[in-house]
C-alpha cells in the first residue's frame, strides 16, 4: 500500500443509529457535524477522525472497536 | 438578548450568512444541488469569465468597433456591464450550490467539510497559477499583438476577470468534484 493511500474503514454507524431511533440529522446535531457527513460515514466514503469516532461511539453507547473496523463486519454480528 | 453576528474578516463572510448558506435547505435552490447542474454552472462561469477577459480586446479585434463613436461606446459599455453582472449572479449561484463551503471559516465547518474545502483550495492554488500565467502572458504580449484598444483600455477587463476567477475557483472546483453537497 502506498504511503498516502487511504485505507477503508468499515463501520456499523447506520445500524447502531437506527437501533437508537435516531435520524441522520439528530445524530449529526449530537456529534456536531453536518448531516451529510453522517451519510458519507455510513456509506464508508469518509473515514472519521479519532475524536469524531469516539464521540459517535459514546453517543451510540458502543466501543469504538464495535463500530469501526479495518475489515468488513460479518452480517448479523 | 440579541446574539452578535460575528464578521470573519479573512473570509469576508458573516456568521449568520455562512450558517444560512451551510444549512440552506431552501427548495428554491434545489435545482443547484445535483452535480450535473453544478457542473453546467461551472461551465457557464468559465464562459462568463472568458467573456469578461475578452472585453479588453474584442472591440478592436473581433468587431472593429469604433470607440470614438458615442453609440458604440454605449453598446460596448452596456454589454460589458451585462456580462460582468451575469458573472456576478453566476458567482452567487455557485456559492449557494456548494453551500458556501469554499468561503466558510473553519469553526463553522465539520472535519469532512474542512477536508473537502482544503482539497479544493489545493487544486484552486494550481489553477490560479495557470490563470496568473495566462494573465501575465496576455499583458506581456497583448500590446505587441495589438490585442487591446489603442486608447482607453489597458487590459483592465483581464484584471477584473482574474479577480472574479480568484474568488470563484475554489467553489468551482468544489461544485465540479463533490458528489453530494
Amino acid at each position: 500500500m502506498s504511503r498516502n493511500q487511504e485505507e477503508p474503514v468499515y463501520n456499523r454507524i447506520e445500524e447502531a443509529r437506527l437501533a437508537h431511533g435516531l435520524s441522520r440529522q439528530e445524530l449529526a446535531d449530537k456529534v456536531g457535524v453536518h448531516y451529510q457527513t453522517i451519510g458519507y460515514l455510513e456509506r464508508g466514503e469518509y473515514s472519521p477522525s479519532l475524536a469524531l469516532s469516539l464521540r459517535i461511539a459514546k453517543l451510540l453507547k458502543q466501543e469504538v472497536s464495535e463500530l469501526f473496523s479495518l475489515t468488513p463486519f460479518k452480517k448479523g454480528k | 438578548m440579541s446574539k452578535k453576528n460575528k464578521f470573519y474578516w479573512f473570509e469576508g463572510v458573516t456568521e449568520k450568512g455562512a450558517k444560512a448558506l451551510l444549512s440552506d435547505e431552501n427548495p428554491k435552490y434545489g435545482w443547484l444541488r445535483p452535480q450535473r447542474n453544478r457542473r453546467v454552472l461551472v461551465g457557464l462561469m468559465i464562459v462568463g469569465l472568458i467573456a469578461v477577459a475578452m472585453g479588453s480586446y474584442w472591440p478592436t479585434l473581433k468587431t472593429n468597433m469604433n470607440l470614438s463613436s458615442g453609440t458604440e461606446i454605449v453598446i460596448y459599455s452596456v454589454t460589458a456591464i451585462f456580462v460582468i453582472f451575469a458573472v456576478l449572479v453566476g458567482y452567487l449561484f455557485l456559492r449557494i450550490s456548494v453551500r458556501g463551503i469554499g468561503d466558510a471559516p473553519n469553526e463553522l465547518l465539520d472535519e469532512r467539510q474542512i477536508r473537502v474545502r482544503d482539497t479544493s483550495f489545493r487544486y484552486a492554488y494550481y489553477a490560479m497559477g495557470y490563470v496568473v500565467l495566462g494573465l501575465l502572458l496576455m499583458m506581456l504580449f497583448g500590446p505587441e499583438l495589438k490585442m487591446f484598444q489603442p486608447e482607453g483600455n489597458d487590459g483592465s477587463y483581464l484584471v477584473i476577470a482574474t479577480l472574479f476567477a480568484f474568488s470563484s475557483i475554489p467553489s468551482m472546483i468544489l461544485a465540479w468534484r463533490e458528489r453530494d453537497i
